[in-house]
């Protein structure tokens, strides 16, 4: 079953399998039975803990606003319950997608179960879709998770606005994940390299609610685009501006072309 | 004759400046183990990355199951099994689970995991997370897996190199079963003893060259020029008699005098034969 024809060849460097084997083509069965595995890898102790961690952290906001909110005597704010989702919903966003991708793809070579996959008929772009889907499917579930943890109830066209901009930033996050997976040997130097990326993904975005410069920044970052959508379905504004769209857009297409670069040089390794 | 599974024609690779494998010549047949020997650093595992399509060779043509290796994509490890120090296990998936996965990729069914569980001795740690096995069983886990698509040949980089002797023996025993159903096994060891009991050819392997290429025995007996004789007289002494004129003269004397209690042949063994070859004695 050859189903998805390739557009590359790929060339270069002393890392043959990946190299030969190419992304060309994807065996459905194959595919199904990677994804069936990381999608419960996904549930393991390492890497539910951040999705689990943003959806609590959007809940617990909520309840911390609503409380203070209350001691003055007012009502939660919706705007305020937007903050609160946006919070989480990066977390989740760069946490579940740079950090768990980036490690799963560290473990694999530091395990050597990578080169056993390779070995046993697996190409190059069933494990790419085998490793990012199931990461990409659970930031859909938490941010979607996220909403009725604010307690928010937004409107259809804003629930498609939200679902809309989470699949474009999981695309975006699960692809970094694994250009950072390439550069790192071992699960330790994975999450000291991934930290500070990630950290500068979320803080952006969150210090833009105080200052100046710092929003402007956050227009750059497709997380700063995803704070913005949270805050547009919390006021049920449902619009993304062609700005917003445009950054995530080349963002994704950046991450792919330095993806595509290190895997023509070496497949899923650096030497 | 049977079929010609492997073949190497020429092939040299170099890293950088560094050559690290010279001229390499060798076939290997269906039901044959062809064994690659040389101390570490030799180059055996380069050579197993070149025809398992790992590495590119700098030079040269190696063809495996009749295919160019420069040609070759991942359906080739559909007919091919590959076992090297870089075959890692899923730690925290069970000894059956880790099968299970790989053989759902390869479209296997699952009695074939069972029938090789037991075959191997693992049937009783088939519960086990993977990552609680002892270095003997994870060896046989990485070996059950890579044969459990039936494969024409097995590539087995070192398969028993620090394992006890009994593990060791079991491995062999499987290896010659594979065989006996046809399949064509390369395999690298440092292990003269295991080299000259199961394969039927070797290459000796020096700083990437082949210095020398045959069946164990054949090996053997062309460095068994200089033959010489172990005696144990009856007067419980020894003496090493080689086949020189007075070294005969004396041994026939001893004979005639009723002195000799035995009288042995030193066979070398691949291991003095490749001493002798290269100077040097295997790590
Ligand atoms: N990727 C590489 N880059 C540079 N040199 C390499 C590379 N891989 C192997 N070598 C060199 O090639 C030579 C042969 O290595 P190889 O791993 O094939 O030896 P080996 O016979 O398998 O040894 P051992 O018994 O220790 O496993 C060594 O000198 C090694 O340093
Ligand atoms: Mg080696």
């Amino acid at each position: 079953m050859r189903t998805v024809q390739a557009a590359e060849k790929m060339h270069g460097g002393n890392g043959g399998i990946w190299r030969r084997t190419g992304m060309k083509t994807v065996h459905w069965n194959k595919l199904s039975v990677i994804l069936s595995m990381k999608w419960r890898t996904q549930f393991s102790k390492n890497f539910i803990a951040m999705p689990l961690f943003s959806v609590g952290l959007t809940f617990v906001m909520t309840l911390f606003y609503g409380s203070m909110a209350k001691s003055n005597g007012k009502a939660l704010d919706d705007s305020v319950r937007g903050v609160a989702l946006s919070l989480g919903a990066l977390m989740n966003t760069t946490m579940t997608g740079i950090l768990c991708t980036g490690m799963a793809l560290a473990e694999e070579k530091e395990k050597h179960t990578l080169r056993a996959l390779m070995t046993s008929s697996v190409n190059g772009l069933e494990f790419f879709l085998g490793s990012t889907l199931p990461v990409a499917a659970m930031i859909l579930i938490v941010n979607v998770l996220s909403v009725p943890a604010a307690g928010l109830r937004p409107s259809a066209a804003a629930w498609a606005m939200w679902l809309g901009v989470s699949v474009l930033c999981a695309i975006a996050s699960t692809v970094l994940g694994m250009i950072f997976g390439i550069c790192c040997k071992s699960q330790v130097s994975a999450s000291t390299l991934i930290s500070v990326p990630t950290l500068v993904l979320v803080m952006v975005p969150v210090f833009g609610e105080f200052s100046g410069f710092m929003e402007k920044a956050s227009g750059f970052l497709f997380t700063g685009v995803l704070s913005k959508a949270a805050a547009a379905l919390a006021a049920d504004t449902p619009r993304v501006d062609g700005f917003g769209l445009g950054v995530i857009g080349a963002e994704i297409l950046l991450a792919a072309a330095v993806f595509v670069a290190l895997y023509r040089e070496n497949g899923y390794e650096k030497e | 004759m049977a079929k010609e599974y492997i073949r190497l024609e020429h092939i040299s690779k170099k890293f950088g400046e560094a050559t690290v494998l010279r001229d390499l010549n060798a076939v290997l047949h269906r039901g044959e183990i062809l064994g690659f020997l040389g101390p570490s650093g030799a180059g055996k595992t380069t050579t197993i990355k070149i025809l398992t399509g790992q590495l590119k060779p700098t030079s040269g043509d190696a063809y495996v199951l009749g295919i160019h290796v420069e040609k070759i994509d991942e359906t080739i490890y559909e007919q091919i099994g590959v076992v090297t120090d870089q075959s890692g296990v899923y730690e925290r998936l069970t000894v059956y689970d880790n099968l299970k996965f790989f053989a759902r990729i390869l479209g296997v069914p699952g009695e074939r995991i069972e029938e090789l569980l037991k075959r191997v001795g693992l049937y009783e740690h088939r519960k086990k997370p993977a990552g609680k096995l002892s270095k003997g069983q994870a060896q046989r886990l990485v070996l059950v897996r890579a044969v459990l698509h039936r494969p024409r040949v097995l590539f087995l980089d070192e398969p028993t190199s620090g394992l006890d002797p009994s593990t060791a023996l079991d491995i062999h025993r499987l290896l010659e079963e594979l065989r006996e159903e046809g399949m064509a096994i390369f395999l690298t060891t440092h292990n003269m003893e295991e080299a000259t009991k199961l394969c039927d050819h070797v290459a000796l392997l020096n700083d990437g060259q082949i210095v020398e290429y045959g069946t164990p025995e054949e090996l053997c007996l062309r460095y068994n020029q200089d033959k010489r004789y172990r005696v144990l007289l009856s007067d419980g002494s020894r003496l090493l008699l080689g086949q020189e004129a007075e070294d005969v003269g004396r041994l026939s004397r001893l004979l005639q005098a009723n002195q000799v209690n035995s009288l042995h042949s030193c066979e070398p063994t691949l291991e003095s034969v490749f001493l002798t070859v290269t100077g040097r004695a295997l790590g």
